[in-house]
C-alpha cells in the first residue's frame, strides 16, 4: 500500500512538474525577448554614466558639441547625413564604436571641429591604450544612439523648470562657464577638471600676470581665451579653439574670468 | 502442416523468450515479479530473488540490501542525507548543461551568461536551478552533519564516516565557492578578491597560495579558468570520491543509525524488535527514493519558475570596488571573524582549528552514549557552535561595525551601486521630472498631473527626507540641505540626481555628495 502510493503520488508529481515545464516553455520566448530590452536598457543606462564621466568634456553634458571643439552626437545630422559624409558603409552603431575605440588622429571637419589637438580624440578602448573595456564602448554607442528619437522624430523632452538658484557669486557661475564650454576638456583645474592639452590653470590666477609684460592677469587671460594664438604657452601647441567670442557672451566671459583669477 | 502449427505452445515458447531477456534486462527478476514489486507485494519466488539484484546489477549493488525499520523513521533523518546527494546530481545534470554555453574568459564569461539569459530557451531557469540547488545543498549538507551530531550518529564504527563528512562540508563550500566567481559579475568579482585575499593571510606560503589560486596578483583570465577547473573537475571528482566512501560506507557497512533510545533504553522486547525489522530496498526504499526525488524536482521547479531568480550584477569592473562587498551567506561567519581580530588568527588559523576541531569530534568525545540526556555537555557545545556560527553570520554583514559616511549610506540605501534598491524599483512613468527639495517639497501629491498621482516615487523621497532629517538630527549632517533632482535626459531615459549638502560638524566646511543614476523605461523591475 505504501509502495502504490508513492509510485501514485511520485508519478502525480512529475506529471505537474512536466506540465509546468511545458508552461514554462510556452513563455520563454517572450520571457528572453523581455531580457533582451531589459538588457539594451540596462546598456543605455551603463552608457549614459560612462558618457558623462568620459565624453561630456569635448561633446556637451547631452551631447549638444562644442563649437571649436567636438560635433554634437544629438542632432538629426549626426544620424541622417553623418556616415554619407565620411563615406562609413557599416552600420551608425559600428561607426561610433569604431570611433571611440581608436579616436582620431586628426579631425574630418577641421575647420568647425578641430578637436583637441593631435590626437583631435583620443583612443578609448583598452585594446589599443584607452582606458575603456569594450562592453562599456558598446554601452556608449548604446546611449548616444538612444538620441535618435529626439534627433530624427522630434519628440521633445520637458525641460526643467530650474529652481532659483543662481549664485550670486562671479566665481561659482565662472565655474559653471568652465564647464559649459569644453575648457574641462584640456585643461586641468585641480579639483575641476583633469584634461592635458592645454596648460594646467590650477595657480593661474597666480602667474597670469607674470606672463606677458604690461598686461595685468585679466586682461592677459581675456585676450588669451578671444585670440589663443596671441601668446601660445611654450610646449604647447597652438590648439584652442578661436571662436569663443563668438560663443560665449560678455556677462559669462566676465565669470569665468573671475573664476580663472580666483585660482591660486 | 497445420496441425504442427499449435498456438499454445507457441504463445508459452514466445512468453519464455521474452521473461527470459527480461529477465537478464532487470538483473534477474521475472516479469511478475516486476509487477509484485511495483505493488509492494512480498517476493513471488525463493530464495528472494530482489536480493540477487544487489550482486547482479551495479547500481544496485552499491545501494543497501536492507535498513532498520528504527532508522527510517522520518523524525530520525529528516532525508537530509539524501537530498544533500538529491542536490548534487542536480547539479551536475543542470552544470552539465550550463558547461555547453559558458565560456571561461573575462571577456566573454559575462555574455556568455547574458546569451544564456536571452537566448537560450529555459536558459534562465536552467541557471537558477544550478544556483538554487548549490545553496540547497549547503544548507542540507550543514543541516545533516547537525542532525548526525546531535543523535551522536558519529561514534564507534560511523567515526570514519564522520570524518569523510567533514571533508564534503569543505568540498561542498569550495564548490559553492567556486562556482561563484563564474557569471563574472560585480558580486561574483569582489567576493572572490576578497576570498582569494584570505589565503594571502596564510603564515609561510600565503602569497604563494594566492598567486596560485589567482594566477596572477589580481583576479584574471587565469584566476578565472582556475576557478572554472576547480569547479568542474577537480572539487566534482573530489566530491564523488568521497561520497562513494561515506556512502558506501552507510549503505553496505554500518547503516543508518538506530534512534539511541531503541539501543539504550529499557524498551519492551517487541518494540526493539520492530524498530530492527528489515525494511527492503526493493521495493520499500527504492520507491521512497523515487517518491523523495520527484517531491525534491517539483519544489525546485516551482521555486525556480516562479519564485526565485539568480542574482546577476553588473559586469566585473576591477577599477570600482562596490559599497557594501558580501562574501556569500555561507561564508558570513568567517567575514564577522573577520572583524574581530587580525586577518592571519582570524581568517586562517582560526578557521584551521574549526575544522580540526570538527573531524577529530568523534575521537575527542568518548561518551558511548548517544542520547541528548546522556551527553549534555557535547550537546550544549554543539548548540552554542551553531549559535556562535549565527552570531558571527550576522556580524559578517556589511551593516555591522562598519561605518558609512551618512549621506552616502542614505543614498546607498536608496539606491544602491548593484541590485535593485527603493529608487529603481518605481515605475518609470511615476518618474516626474522635477526638484523636490527636503523639507521645502511635502512628499505628497508630487504629481498632480497624473491620474493616479505617483506613490512610489512619494513613498521613495519620504524615505529619504526623512532619513535625512534623522542624520541631521544625529548631528551627523549639519545645516542640511538635500535634494532630489529628476531630468529627462534621453528619450526613455531620466537622470534622478540624488544630492546632500552639510557642513562638517568638525571643521564646519561645506561638503556635498550625489549620485547621478540613469533609469530607462526598459529595465526590468521585478528582478
Amino acid at each position: 500500500m505504501r509502495v502504490q502510493l508513492q509510485i501514485f503520488l511520485g508519478t502525480l508529481l512529475l506529471a505537474v512538474t512536466g506540465v509546468i515545464l511545458v508552461v514554462v516553455g510556452f513563455t520563454e520566448e517572450e520571457r528572453m525577448a523581455r531580457f533582451e530590452r531589459y538588457q539594451k536598457a540596462q546598456a543605455i543606462e551603463v552608457g549614459a554614466a560612462l558618457f558623462e564621466i568620459n565624453c561630456r568634456g569635448c561633446h556637451g553634458l547631452r551631447g549638444e558639441g562644442i563649437p571649436g571643439l567636438a560635433p554634437p552626437l544629438n542632432d538629426a545630422y549626426f544620424f541622417t547625413e553623418r556616415l554619407n559624409e565620411v563615406g562609413w558603409q557599416g552600420s551608425l552603431e559600428d561607426y561610433i564604436i569604431a570611433t571611440v575605440s581608436t579616436g582620431r588622429q586628426v579631425s574630418t571637419r577641421p575647420d568647425r571641429y578641430p578637436g583637441a589637438g593631435t590626437p583631435a580624440m583620443p583612443t578609448w578602448s583598452d585594446r589599443f591604450g584607452g582606458p575603456l573595456r569594450d562592453d562599456q564602448i558598446e554601452a556608449i554607442a548604446a546611449f548616444i544612439l538612444n538620441w535618435e528619437t529626439t534627433a530624427v522624430n522630434g519628440v521633445e523632452l520637458a525641460t526643467l523648470p530650474a529652481p532659483a538658484q543662481e549664485s550670486d557669486d562671479p566665481v561659482a557661475r565662472g565655474q559653471a562657464v568652465f564647464e559649459a564650454n569644453g575648457c574641462v576638456g584640456c585643461h586641468t583645474i585641480e579639483g575641476v577638471s583633469s584634461g592635458t592639452v592645454g596648460p594646467n590653470l590650477t595657480k593661474i590666477g597666480e602667474t597670469a600676470a607674470e606672463r606677458v609684460d604690461g598686461l595685468t592677469a585679466e586682461e592677459y587671460l581675456r585676450e588669451s581665451i578671444l585670440t589663443p594664438s596671441a601668446y601660445v604657452v611654450e610646449g604647447y601647441d597652438d590648439l584652442m579653439p578661436k571662436n569663443f567670442g563668438d560663443t560665449i557672451p560678455a556677462d559669462d566671459l566676465a565669470d569665468l574670468l573671475a573664476f580663472l583669477l580666483a585660482q591660486k | 502442416m497445420l496441425k504442427s502449427l499449435n498456438f499454445a505452445e507457441f504463445r508459452q515458447k514466445a512468453r519464455q523468450a521474452i521473461e527470459q531477456r527480461v529477465r537478464i534486462i532487470t538483473a534477474g527478476l521475472s516479469i511478475a515479479e516486476l509487477r509484485a514489486l511495483l505493488r509492494g507485494e512480498p517476493p513471488t519466488e525463493k530464495p528472494n530473488p530482489r536480493y540477487r539484484v544487489h550482486v547482479t546489477s551495479f547500481l544496485f549493488h552499491i545501494r543497501p540490501k536492507f535498513y532498520m525499520r528504527g532508522s527510517t523513521i522520518f523524525t530520525h533523518t529528516f532525508r537530509l542525507g539524501f537530498f544533500t546527494m538529491f542536490f548534487f546530481v542536480v547539479e551536475l545534470m543542470t552544470g552539465l548543461i550550463l558547461m555547453i554555453y559558458y565560456t571561461p574568459s573575462p571577456s566573454e564569461a559575462y555574455g556568455s551568461i547574458l546569451n544564456l539569459m536571452s537566448n537560450v530557451p529555459y536558459g534562465k531557469l536552467l541557471r537558477d536551478l544550478h544556483r538554487l540547488g548549490a545553496e540547497g545543498m549547503v544548507i542540507f549538507t550543514a543541516l545533516h552533519m547537525l542532525r548526525t551530531y546531535l543523535t551522536g550518529s558519529y561514534k564507534k564504527e560511523r567515526s570514519f564516516t564522520w570524518l569523510t563528512g567533514v571533508v564534503l562540508l569543505l568540498v561542498t563550500l569550495f564548490l559553492s565557492f567556486s562556482g561563484y566567481l563564474l557569471p563574472w559579475d560585480q558580486l561574483a568579482y569582489w567576493a572572490v578578491t576578497i576570498g582569494t585575499s584570505m589565503a594571502d593571510a596564510a603564515p609561510l606560503f600565503g602569497k604563494e597560495l594566492n598567486l596560485l589560486l589567482r594566477g596572477a596578483p589580481d583576479i584574471g583570465a587565469g584566476g578565472l579558468l582556475r576557478f572554472y577547473l576547480l569547479h568542474v573537475i577537480l572539487l566534482p571528482l573530489l566530491a564523488i570520491w568521497m561520497i562513494s566512501i561515506h556512502y558506501y560506507k552507510v549503505a553496505r557497512e554500518h547503516g543508518i543509525s538506530l534512534p539511541a533510545k531503541f539501543e539504550e533504553d529499557d524498551l519492551p522486547k517487541d518494540v526493539v524488535k520492530e524498530a530492527k525489522r528489515r525494511v527492503d530496498y526493493l521495493p520499500d526504499l527504492f520507491t521512497h527514493e523515487l517518491f523523495l526525488t520527484s517531491l525534491g524536482l517539483f519544489v525546485l521547479v516551482v521555486l525556480t519558475a516562479f519564485f526565485y531568480s539568480a542574482p546577476l550584477e553588473n559586469i566585473a569592473n576591477p577599477q570600482q570596488t562596490p559599497l557594501d562587498t558580501k562574501a556569500p551567506w555561507y561564508f558570513w561567519w568567517l567575514q564577522g571573524m573577520l572583524k574581530l581580530g587580525d586577518k592571519t588568527l582570524m581568517g586562517i588559523i582560526l578557521p584551521t582549528l574549526i575544522f580540526g576541531l570538527l573531524f577529530a569530534v568523534p575521537y575527542i568525545d568518548r561518551n558511548p552514549y548517544r542520547q541528548a540526556y546522556k551527553r549534555p555537555i557535547a550537546v550544549a557545545l554543539g548548540l552554542l557552535a551553531t549559535l556562535a556560527i549565527l552570531t558571527l553570520s550576522y556580524m559578517g554583514l556589511p551593516e555591522y561595525g562598519i561605518e558609512t559616511p551618512a549621506a552616502a549610506r542614505i543614498i546607498q540605501d536608496l539606491a544602491p551601486e548593484e541590485g535593485l534598491g527603493e529608487l529603481r524599483a518605481v515605475p518609470f512613468e511615476q518618474l516626474r521630472p522635477g526638484f523636490y527639495q527636503v523639507n521645502v517639497d511635502e512628499p505628497a501629491n508630487l504629481c498632480p498631473e497624473l491620474d493616479f498621482g505617483c506613490p512610489d516615487l512619494e513613498a521613495v523621497f519620504a524615505e529619504f527626507s526623512e532619513r535625512v532629517n534623522r542624520a541631521a538630527e544625529a548631528g551627523q549632517l549639519p545645516d542640511v540641505e538635500a535634494v532630489l533632482v529628476i531630468e529627462e535626459w534621453q528619450a526613455d531615459l531620466v537622470k534622478v540626481t540624488p544630492r546632500i549638502v552639510w557642513s562638517d560638524p568638525e571643521t564646519g566646511v561645506q561638503k556635498s555628495y550625489e549620485r547621478h543614476i540613469f533609469l530607462h523605461r526598459d529595465r526590468d523591475r521585478d528582478e
